[in-house]
């Protein structure tokens, strides 16, 4: 099966060679897919001297964006299987089967930090204000999905045709893509599946978003989730 | 109002029609929104050139003050054309983001065949 891994990459020069170079000793038979998202650094030059392919965005049209046309990119490639891989290391590329795996019964597969019931497992902490942030939109997801999603905001996850081809034209352009994107797909009746994840911490580049910012598109994704309660009751009753 | 008052805002709105005039001479404003703003020009024109015409709409349709109805009249319109422009802006950024993901791919299509 043909699969495909898309990297967004804004400014990420510093840590993507050693992921691309870890991504080629663990899946040597997967095509690399880079987004430089208008990158001011050398981020395209390091993705070409990997010898991976390139994709060059003329301005920077944020994670989003910068996502959908990897998978539009894939889709028009012909490839089967497709997975989201960050740029700054903070993916584990020994993680990369576990989530393939999850494709074997499901359209989508989020990989997420936190294991079902045992938020310690897996390793990865965060802060008071933002695990409360995160527990919000659990629960609004979960309201607006009818399922329970653990990491609603993971970046992390693995898709096959049908929903690639949803994602190449539909695919949430704003920040906090991920959650929307769930909604997306839940809504248009695919199979998403959770399987716990390891995963580490930033290895280079800076975050992408000041908090400021964070807060805005928090509060948007929040806006979004409400606004779609009563479309998912809807949708289910005219299936 | 005075007479010096009712010059002035004549000057003013005749200003403003020709500056509208001029730049849908020039092709600098589409047409659908030279056909707007030329309605608006037209109308402060006469709204100037006659004070009368206001204080007699506003006391058709039963407004005590009139300058409140031209304030609401003003103030509607330009809420109006805010929601036209985010409109408008949301389609413009749309194409313009598909825009740049075809420039993109073609790009990338043409280094392919360059190599």
């Amino acid at each position: 099966m043909r699969t495909a891994v898309v990297i967004p990459a804004f400014n990420e020069a510093e840590a993507l060679p050693g992921v691309l170079a870890e991504l080629a000793a663990a899946v040597p038979d997967h095509a690399v897919v880079v987004i430089d998202d208008g990158s001011s650094d050398d981020t395209a030059g390091v993705a070409a001297a990997a010898g991976v392919t390139c994709l060059r965005l003329p301005f920077n049209l944020g994670i989003g964006g910068a996502l959908r046309l990897g998978f539009r990119f894939a889709a028009e490639q012909g490839f089967e299987r497709v997975y989201q891989f960050d740029a700054d290391g903070q993916h584990d590329p020994s993680q990369i089967p576990i989530l393939l795996a999850g494709l074997e019964n499901a359209d989508m597969v989020v990989g997420t930090r936190f294991a079902v019931g045992d938020p310690g497992d897996s390793g990865y902490r965060v802060g008071r204000g933002r695990g409360l942030a995160m527990g919000l939109l659990r629960w609004l997801v979960r309201r607006a999905t009818g399922r329970r999603f653990t990491d609603t905001s993971s970046g992390f996850r693995a898709l096959r045709r049908p929903v690639l081809e949803l994602f190449a034209t539909d695919y949430p352009v704003e920040y906090m893509d991920s959650v929307e994107a769930l909604l997306l797909a839940v809504r248009h009746g695919f199979t998403v599946v959770e399987v716990p994840v390891r995963m580490r911490e930033r290895q280079g580049g800076r975050p992408s978003t000041r908090n400021l910012r964070l807060a805005y598109h928090y509060v948007r994704v929040l806006i979004v989730l409400v606004a779609g309660l009563g479309r998912h009751t809807r949708l289910g009753a005219t299936a | 109002m005075s007479d010096t008052a009712h010059l002035v805002f004549a000057v003013l709105a005749l200003l403003a029609l020709a500056l509208i005039v001029r730049l849908v001479r020039l092709q600098a404003l589409k047409a659908k929104y030279s056909v707007l703003w030329l309605t608006v020009g037209a109308l402060l024109a006469v709204s100037a050139a006659v004070p009368g015409v206001l204080d007699w709409i506003a006391g058709k349709v039963g407004v005590a003050y009139q300058p409140a109805l031209f304030l609401l009249l003003g103030f509607g319109f330009l809420l109006l054309l805010a929601m036209h422009f985010s409109y408008e802006l949301s389609r413009l950024e749309t194409r313009v983001r598909t825009l740049a993901e075809e420039l993109t791919l073609l790009r990338h299509e043409l280094d392919d065949k360059q190599d």
